[in-house]
């Protein structure tokens, strides 16, 4: 069965690349516009893996991930960032909030689809 | 220090503080529009190139795509090159996908300048905000004492417009970012 990835980012055009690499790839892609829509679609669905920006109106990503891993079903998710944040400070803030990894944009489908598969399979 | 040496003085520092805010923020708005602009045109290069390079690919195995649909077959070669064009046409879609994501980056670039002219608007309305009390008849005191005010209320909301407009997008170019799993 097709595993599931949550594909979070306020910008429509991002998600829609996400959501077609992945797709490409034989993923099934859930897209939220926030963390905040990310959240409660987290709840709603059983989600294999999270891929959220960090920037976004609402609900950030850091914030996000604290709430996810406070779910008992998302405390072993792996959770990926996948933002234009590339600081050292903000990759030890989105570790210590419970993320697995760190992408920074813009991203190469072949490469996304890399991580996934080694993250998820 | 006489009350001319002081006014002197007060003023002195609401210009030079305007002068100095100001042009730290419009220097902001310089380098995000440049940024912007950056991006912006190596987007269409790479957009450009990706699809002049599937028109290409298509293009070079249009005579066997044309011999198929009219009933014929094409030679082993044509047949291996038309099976490899699904992986190379692969290829141009993901370096336009890459370079597609300009649109967040460029996005977020734009939003602060937005946030930041907004800013800057109410920076400059404080100044006319405050000197809705000066009249002909205010005393040297008073404006000394209003100057003051003015100084530290446009210094408290540079410092403020600044801390909320932390950069996020330093990218100058569309190549593909690092990933680093934990």
């Amino acid at each position: 069965m097709a595993k599931t990835i949550l594909a979070v980012d306020d910008s429509s055009s991002l998600r829609q690349m996400v959501a077609f690499s992945l797709k490409a790839a034989g993923y099934l892609v859930i897209e939220a516009v926030d963390g905040q829509d990310g959240l409660e679609k987290a709840k709603l669905h059983n989600v294999d893996l999270v891929l959220t920006d960090q920037n976004m109106p609402r609900m950030d990503g850091l914030a996000l991930i604290q709430l996810l891993r406070a779910l008992p079903a998302y405390q072993k998710v792996p959770i990926l960032m996948l933002t234009t944040e590339s600081s050292d400070e903000m990759k030890s803030k989105g570790r210590a909030a419970g993320a697995n990894g760190w992408l920074v944009k813009p991203f190469d489908p072949q490469r996304l689809i890399e991580v996934v598969k080694k993250v998820i399979g | 220090m006489t009350r001319k040496k002081i006014l002197g003085s007060h003023v002195k520092r609401l210009l030079s503080g305007v002068s100095e805010h100001g042009r730290k923020h419009l220097n902001e708005v310089e380098a995000d529009l440049r940024q912007t602009g950056m991006l912006l045109e190596e987007a269409v290069d790479k957009l450009t190139c990706s699809f002049m390079a599937i028109h290409d690919a298509v293009g070079a195995r249009q005579a066997g795509i044309n011999l198929l649909l009219a009933g014929g077959t094409p030679g082993d070669d044509e047949i291996a090159r038309m099976q490899a064009m699904s992986g190379e046409i692969g290829v141009h879609v993901n370096c336009a996908i890459t370079s597609m994501q300009f649109q967040d980056m460029t996005s977020q670039l734009i939003d602060r300048t937005l946030k930041r002219v907004t800013g800057l608007r109410v920076f400059l309305g404080t100044i006319g905000t405050h000197s809705e009390g000066v009249n002909a008849e205010t005393g040297s005191e008073e404006i000394v004492e209003l100057l003051g005010k003015v100084s530290m209320a446009l210094a408290i909301q540079s410092l403020e417009l600044r801390s909320v407009l932390r950069k996020a997008v330093n990218q100058q170019h569309l190549e593909s970012g690092d990933i680093e799993l934990f």
